[in-house]
Formats: structure tokens, sequence, C-alpha cells
């Protein structure tokens, strides 16, 4: 088995490029950088090991109610999450507040369970769950950077444009921090990937 | 009673579930591609937060909430069981819909016929549970103006997709670079819609 | 695809319900004091912002050394960083959307604002939330309570250019576009020092 297998989720098979999946909640949380890695690592824990969780029972799971076990375990992993930030990163759980708790709801990994864990095996379903959430969180974390550079003039909230430019009149970009800014961004990045895809094929 | 309607009419425009905090974007996108299936699911978005939120508004109050058990008795007072609060908001949400389904089926057929077919789909819709999450975070006063939030949302959920639809229906007409076409093209919408509403800001 | 009987998938919902709500009760509880220290840091470190210390996540500053004491619940006196004496007093309020809180430094004599610090549960991004914003909050250094017959107003947070009778030691701008916040905050600090 090899790794390849599973790397679609990261370039062409991307879940929120391709799929359009799970945008609901997390973009909200790309105005800076690190909320947003902190949101992408969480949701790859949770969608990894919901997976697995969901794939090592899932022929003790009557299908009348598997929507309903399926929301059970996601939220299970959902709240552990947001225990373990609000007791070691308490700032940055600050600042995601209830986008944590909207993983639940984020399409990826209902999907995932959905379309791959109910019908594999444990590790396979792992992996798949893991690379998703690596996909969705690279879109998160380009998204971030950009947001972040163009808007405060920061990365990781420290500043990297130079002081000189301020003073010769460049200003920070105050829209790129707004909300509308986020999406307007992932469509951008879908048009960079579809035209080079294409030039590929 | 002021503050009721500034709830409604910030949670409409400014604080609009789509386009300031992104939610319930994946029905968003998916089912926008024509007005009447788009405001289908927009009323049935409405309907089911206006009784969802309310409802879990009075469980957080009166269940969850660090010192909500309190009317059981002095040894309650200090439980908090607020680290329960997604499972049992989640819980409501699903089972709800589910009734909600039961009993329009038997004895509203016709609504049913028109809203039927979104409800599964909104047990995981990320703005059902969003709205009864910000509804905690909010700490409304009282279960009237978390229901006048939850109906604002909605409202301005259905707003936002038929508005969304109905550029989608004209966009079939026009010459977009083709590696923008589909999704693409939607975000950029989206994004530039946002960008409007945000004008209403000022109000 | 196997049948399942009734009895089965509520005994399997039921099983599958408490041993979640069992496990998430233990960690929980197990990670309870780590999860109220982080507040109580985050208390201190609104206080120490609002004497007028650069804020340091890592460091825990020798409260000793700075004469720190409880002087009531949520009253403190602590030597600011300019090197006189001040009194640090919790404010709280109501934004758009829920609490807003704050610690205010004064001046011994309790006419003057020192610095202050505000926080905020869930204020809209880029409007609201920018009350904990330095550019904000650093307006209220200096700033007087009494006006100038010795009068309490406390310190105004009016939109600029609808200063109306107030002096400039008496006001500071609101942030435009978020409105009711602003208003918040006003009220927070009228209410909050009134009888301080």
């Amino acid at each position: 088995m090899s790794l390849k297998k599973y790397l679609g989720p990261l370039s062409s098979d991307n879940p929120i490029l391709v799929q359009t999946l799970g945008v609901c909640s997390a973009l909200a949380v790309t105005a800076q950088l690190k909320p947003a890695l902190v949101m992408a690592l969480s949701v790859t824990v949770v969608c990894a090991f919901s997976n697995l969780i969901i794939s090592l029972i899932r022929n003790t799971i009557p299908p009348r109610i598997r929507i309903i076990v399926q929301l059970l375990i996601v939220s299970f992993w959902v709240i552990l999450v947001d225990q373990v930030l609000q007791a070691y990163v308490y700032e940055i759980s600050k600042l995601l507040s209830v986008f944590v708790g909207l993983i639940i709801t984020n399409c990826i990994i209902m999907g995932r369970l959905e379309a791959f864990a109910l019908s594999h095996k444990p590790w396979p379903s792992f992996m798949d769950g893991l690379m998703n959430g690596l996909g969705y969180g690279l879109v998160l974390i380009v998204v971030a950077f950009f947001r972040e550079l163009l808007g405060s003039g920061t990365l990781w909230n420290i500043p990297v444009v130079p002081h000189a430019w301020y003073e010769a009149g460049y200003l920070n970009n105050g829209l790129m921090i707004l909300p509308p800014m986020a999406l307007i961004l992932v469509g951008t990045i879908i048009w960079i990937k579809n035209s080079k895809t294409r030039r590929a094929k | 009673m002021r503050e009721i309607v500034d709830i409604f009419v910030r949670s409409v425009f400014i604080d609009n579930m789509v386009f300031a905090y992104f939610l319930g974007m994946c029905s968003y996108l998916a089912v926008s591609k024509n007005v009447k299936t788009a405001a289908g699911l927009g009323f049935a978005v409405c309907f089911v937060l206006a009784v969802t939120v309310p409802i879990n508004y009075l469980i957080d109050k009166y269940l969850l909430q660090p010192g909500a058990l309190s009317w059981l008795g002095r040894g309650f007072a200090n439980v908090d069981l607020s680290y329960l609060s997604l499972v049992v908001f989640i819980a409501v949400i699903a089972g709800i819909v589910q009734l909600l389904e039961m009993v329009m089926e038997r004895h509203l057929p016709a609504l049913y016929a028109a809203l039927g077919i979104f409800l599964p789909l909104i047990a995981v819709n990320c703005a059902i549970l969003g709205g009864s999450l910000f509804m905690q975070e909010r700490n409304f006063p009282t279960v009237i103006h978390s229901f006048s939030y939850a109906i604002g949302s909605g409202i301005g959920w259905l707003l936002a997709i038929v508005a969304f639809a109905a550029i989608r229906e004209r966009l079939k007409y026009s010459k977009i670079p083709e590696p923008l076409q589909g999704n693409g093209i939607a975000y950029i919408i989206t994004g530039l819609l946002g960008m409007g509403f945000m004008a209403f800001l000022g109000i | 695809m196997k049948n399942f009987s009734n009895r089965y998938i509520f005994l399997y919902v039921s099983g599958l319900v408490l041993l979640i709500a069992v496990t998430l009760t233990l960690v929980s509880l197990g990670l309870k004091p780590r999860r109220e220290a982080n507040v109580e840091r985050e208390k201190m470190r609104q206080i120490l912002k609002a004497a007028g210390y650069e804020s340091n996540k890592d460091e825990v500053p020798n409260l000793s050394a700075l004469e720190f004491q409880e002087l009531a619940p949520e009253h403190y006196s602590i030597r600011c960083a300019d090197g006189s004496l001040g009194e640090v007093v919790r404010v709280q309020g109501k934004g758009l959307w829920g609490p807003i809180w704050g610690y205010v430094a004064l001046s011994s004599d309790r006419t003057t604002i020192k610095g202050v610090a505000f926080s905020h549960k869930s204020e809209t991004p880029g409007l609201g939330a920018k009350i904990t914003d330095d550019t904000f909050a650093k307006q209220f250094a200096g700033k007087k309570l009494y006006d100038a017959d010795g009068l309490f107003v406390s310190v105004r947070v009016t939109p600029k250019g609808k200063e109306g009778q107030l002096s400039k030691e008496n006001r500071v701008d609101a942030i435009s576009g978020a409105t009711i916040t602003s208003r918040g905050v006003d009220k927070m600090l009228y209410d909050g020092l009134k009888e301080k």
C-alpha cells in the first residue's frame, strides 16, 4: 500500500478547492496565520480519528441511525480538542471561539465518514481522514498567509513589512481582514489551480 | 423592545451568517443553481433555526450553564455541564429535524412537498449549529432575544442564498475565463456580495 | 445489509452516549485546573497592562516587587509602570453581542486614568473587537474623570465631531462603525468608575 494513493486530497482532489466541502466555518479564522494553523490541526485530528473510530465500529452501526452515531463520534472528538485547546493554548482558543465547535458540522468530516470510513478498513480510513484534513489545512494556511501579510503587514504576529515602506506611504490593506476577502482569495486560488491543471493536461 | 429589533436587523444584515461568518457555505454553494430551490432551502433553514435556537437556549440556560442546575437544589449550584453543550445541541437539532419531518409529512403535506427534501440536508448545515453556538456565546437575556436572533439569521441566510442563486442564473449566459468557471467564480461572487452587505455596517 | 432490532439500536445509542459522556467528564475534570490557571493568568495580564506594563506572555512578573495588593474583591493597588502608586478596578458592561469588561488603572487620588485594558467575549471582529486594540486603549491614558468644576463626568466615548461640551480631557474617540460597542464602553466606564 503506497503512500501516494492517499495524497490526492492535498492537490488534485482537494476538499475545499475541488469538492467544495467544509468551507463553512473555518474561513472565518483565516485573518491571521496562528489561529488558522491551530484550526487546520484541529480539523485534521478530528477528521483522522473520527474516521478511525467509525471504521472500527462500522459493522456494528445500525444503518438507520448512522448519521446520529457519526455526529456523536465527531462531537466527541471536537469537544476533546476544544478542551485541550482551552487548557494549553488559551489565547488561541479564545480567538477561535465557536468555530472549534463548528468543526462538527464541517462537511469534510461528515463527507469522509459517509464516503470512506463506513466502507473501508481502519488504517486506510485513518490515512484518508488525515490527508483530507491536511489538504483542507493547506488551503486555510495559504489564505491566512496572504490575509495576514497584506492585511496587517505581519506574519505569525511578527511585523515583516519594513518600517521604511510605511514611511514611503505603504498602507496595510484593511479590506483583507474583512471576511469577503477570504472568499475572493479562495476563488483566486481555485482559478490559479485550474489553469495549472489544464496546462498540465 | 428596541434591543430585540436591533438584534434582528443586525443579524439579517451586518452579522450575516453567510457573509460575515461563512456559515452554511456547503449547502449555499451546492443548492444555489436556481432561485426556486434556493428559496426552498432558505425557508427550511429559517424555520429550523427559529425552532432549534430557542429550544437550545432554554436547555443551555436551565441545564448546561455553570450554575444552571441550581433550581434542583443548592447542591447542584456548582455543576457546570457546559462542556457537553456541543453534543446536546447537535442531538437536539438532529432530533428536531427528524421530528419536523415526521410531523410535516403527516399534517402539512403541502409544506412537506416544498421543504421536505431539504430537511435531511439541514441537520448537518453549519448555519443551524452555528446559530445555537452563537446564541450561547452571546448570552441573550431572554428567550425572546434568542428567537429574534434566530429569525434574523434565518432571513439573512435566505436573502443571501436567493440573491446568489439569482446571480448564478444570469451567470450562465456570461463569458467567464474557463479556469474560473464553476466554483471559482462562485466564491468570488460571494465575496463581492459580502462587500455589498458591508455597506450596511453604518446602520 | 444486516437487520438490527429496535432493542439493539436503543441499547447501542444509549451505550455510546454514556461512554462519550463519561469520557468527556473525566477529561474535563482532569484539565480543569489548567483551564482555571489560564483564566487567572489572563486576568493578571490585563491588570498589568492597565497599569502600563508591556505584556509578556511567558514571564510571570514579580508581584510583590510591584506592591500588588488586593484591597477589595476586584479592586487592587499596584505600583504602575510610571513609578507612582495606583489603583486598578474592574469594570464590566454590555457590548453589542455579549459581555465586555476591563481593568482601569487610576491615579491614587482617583481622578486620572493611567491606563486601561478591555476585553470582550463576542464583538464583531474588525469593528467592536477593536476595543482590545492598543490604538483604542492608549487614548485613555491621562484622561480625567472630573471636569473643570470638579464634577464627575467619567471619560466619555463619543464619535469624532460630536464632542458637545466635553473638554479634551474628558473624552476619547469612539470606534467608527461600532456604535453600540462604543456606547457600551462609555456606559461601562461611567457606571464602574462613578462610586470609586
